[in-house]
């Protein structure tokens, strides 16, 4: 055995040593922190998802915004993707956010943020095809606030996502939304601004967009036949410490429904993971997901419908003949009772088979076609040890990367876009784009056989992979992110940038606009 | 240096029963809550994890969390260094055990394989083991070394030189 070293020099070999530990992890720790004000367009990494490139972006926002040494690169700001119809809005509505306590039910109150004084805020019902101009008004959400219009393909400029389209509206601000509300269906609204927190305490509300009368029901005659005088239920669903509401109620929610007549019970998931719902006393339809009609839903019975989170479910349910009430499940004590009054029904424990959506309703035309596509992304979330904006922790990553080197998925207006959605980080996510419906083509290699299924808000489970396509037919700036809102503050988020568009806001700590 | 890094070593292990001990606290609580009527699905878990308790003893789920992918690791990371300089012959080694039980542990722990998950649980004993053992031979090694000044003969049971 070669001599014991010197003192000396076992002491510099400890500090090499413990320099070895301390420097990598302090450089880590370092370079994750982001600055103070940073734009969304300096962020990640670009793919291309092996499609043609895009000269308007090589200096995408990367030189400091200075854009004048590029040739032939127009670029347009967000606040430009405006609704292009000018005049007076079909629908109107004000809505105004406060900070105020909420009495959920006799002795049971909550710190919320209301919308016009309830939580959740009021319906914005309008008819498909109708202007609607939505005016915002923060009165006391100390942060500031603004309206994303969750599921709607509104214009980039109304999307609502601060430090990306818009400044985070201050107290005592106002932010006029405009857009066209182009597809039928069950939406929903909540703040983009510090959402895992505001969204949590009820800065939320439904959307309904009612079809043309005497559109055709993609449904079929069936449906048709049963939505001609069927009842029309907003059912948002939202969690208070313990308590479950509907529309801002704990318990049940009484319905009348007359023996035989059906009720739609749009189900709104406005919370941060997926929601089991089943019916009892009653078989039922899934008439939409995400506020896409489906195509020939078939009855089913003993079925629950998995309502990812930030998704929605329209479920078509016939009131019982014999004079009980069926019962909408949404978990717990909360439930819709539809039935003629004084009527009672049954509950049911959750059903052990779950409907598929995969398999679920008649096929019928995708209208694109996603065996050509122009461009194919991967977005593969895992997870691991590391820092973002200097804190310590398991992060997800995607592709590889973490917060902020996440991928810049750029395309062009009509490109038709393919994504495969891999999920090896130990947990589900529910997984939501702005901006664009998207098609699920396929699951762990399965494909879709049932009624095409659009979404906008997709539970991607552990160890699954999903095939989406969508036609990039909105341009703008568009978060891809997980709707496990907290999952998104700790990174879990994506852009979809179109070519040659930019934008002036800014986030980060110094900005006050902090989107998740 | 020696009773930093043997207190450190302790204090894992230490943890290492806290992190059994917060479980079954909130795994008690959680059955209690759907005994009386309470429904748990992801919904409800993801507001809860969100601060909005469901029932008191889920405390135990969040400091389970925190102290294992936190504490733990970062008092793993200061054994290593301590280590360093703790003028023990194999202490770095031993440390280094510590961290990659550590690690191992996490990884197990968050995979979302239940095997694994069960693992987890297989590995805690062991982590805590090395964790004390770590701890236990510098003490252990004090002991000799004065014995052996004093000329008393040491036990064939002392830990071996590594």
């Amino acid at each position: 055995m070669a001599a014991a070293p010197s003192p000396l020099a076992r002491r510099a070999l400890a500090g090499l040593a413990a320099a070895a530990v301390v420097v990598p992890v302090t450089v880590l720790w370092q370079t994750s922190r982001l600055s103070a004000q940073y734009s969304v367009t300096e962020m990640g990494v670009v793919e291309l998802g092996s499609g043609p490139r895009v000269p308007a972006l090589a200096d995408h926002g990367r030189h400091g915004g200075d854009h004048a040494d590029s040739p032939g690169a127009s670029l347009v700001t967000v606040d430009e993707l405006v609704e292009t119809r000018t005049g007076p809005a079909d629908v109107a509505v004000t809505l105004t956010a406060r900070s105020e306590r909420v009495e959920l039910a006799p002795g049971v109150d909550v710190d919320a943020f209301t919308v016009n004084g309830t939580t959740p805020g009021p319906t914005v019902r309008a008819t498909q095809g109708d202007l609607v101009e939505v005016t915002f008004v923060n009165e006391s959400v100390p942060d500031g606030a603004t309206l994303h219009w969750h599921g709607m393909d509104v214009p980039n400029a109304a999307d609502g996502v601060a430090g990306v389209t818009q400044d985070a509206v201050p107290v005592g601000g106002t932010f006029t939304y405009r857009f066209t509300a182009e597809d039928a269906g069950t939406y929903w609204y909540h703040s983009h601004q510090v959402s895992h927190e505001q969204v949590r305490r009820g800065l939320l509300g439904a959307v309904v967009v009612d079809p043309v009368p005497g559109a055709p029901e993609a449904g079929g005659p069936d449906v048709a036949e049963l939505l001609r005088d069927a009842v029309d239920v907003t059912a948002v669903v939202h969690q208070f410490g313990p308590h479950r509401t509907v529309q801002g109620t704990p318990g049940e929610t009484t319905v009348e429904v007359s023996p035989g007549q059906a009720a739609r019970v749009r189900v709104v998931n406005t919370d941060n993971g997926a929601m089991p719902v089943w019916v009892s006393g009653a078989p039922f339809r899934l008439a939409a997901i995400d506020g896409t009609d489906v195509h020939g839903p078939q009855e089913v019975r003993d079925e629950a419908v998995v309502v990812t989170a930030g998704g929605r479910a329209d479920l078509l349910v016939v009131a019982p003949d014999d004079g009980t009430a069926a019962r909408v499940e949404l978990g717990g004590s909360a439930a819709v009772v539809l039935g003629p009054p004084g009527a009672t029904g049954e509950p049911t424990r959750r059903p052990a088979t779950t409907l598929d959506p995969l398999t679920y309703g008649e096929p019928t035309p995708l209208g694109l076609d996603p065996d050509t596509p122009t461009r194919s992304f991967e977005y593969s979330i895992g997870r691991r040890p590391g820092f973002v904006d200097g804190r310590p922790g398991m992060h997800w990553t995607v592709n590889g990367r973490s917060y902020p080197d996440v991928p810049m998925f750029t395309v062009r207006t009509g490109d038709v876009v393919r994504m495969t959605i891999e999920n090896r980080s130990g947990e589900a996510h529910p997984m939501h784009l702005h901006g664009h419906h998207v098609v699920v083509l396929a699951r762990d290699g399965v494909a879709a056989t049932g009624s095409p299924w659009w979404v906008d808000s997709l539970d991607v489970g552990q160890g699954e992979s999903y095939e989406i396509a969508f036609v990039a037919d909105n341009p703008g700036i568009w978060m891809d992110h997980c709707h496990n809102l907290p999952h998104a503050t700790e990174g879990l988020l994506a852009h979809l940038m179109y070519a040659g568009v930019t934008t002036p806001y800014l986030m980060g700590s110094a900005t006050g606009n902090e989107p998740e | 240096m020696r009773q930093v890094f043997r207190t450190l070593a302790y204090v894992i292990a230490a943890g290492v029963v806290v992190q059994a001990a917060v479980m079954v606290y909130a795994i008690s609580g959680l059955g209690n809550f759907i005994d009386e009527g309470g429904v748990l699905d992801k919904a409800a878990r993801e507001a809860s994890m969100e601060g909005q308790a469901m029932f008191p003893e889920e405390v135990g789920f969040m400091l389970h969390f925190f102290n294992g992918a936190m504490i733990i690791p970062i008092l793993a990371i200061l054994l290593l260094i301590a280590s360093f300089f703790a003028k023990i012959r194999g202490a770095w080694k031993w440390a280094l055990a510590v961290l990659l039980l550590v690690a191992l542990q996490i990884t197990l722990g968050m995979s979302g394989v239940p095997f694994l998950g069960a693992l987890h649980g297989v590995n805690a004993l062991i982590l805590f083991s090395v964790a004390l053992y770590t701890g236990w031979r510098v003490a252990a090694r004090s002991r000799s070394t004065r014995a052996a000044a004093a000329g008393v003969p040491t036990t064939p049971a002392e830990p071996l030189p590594s």
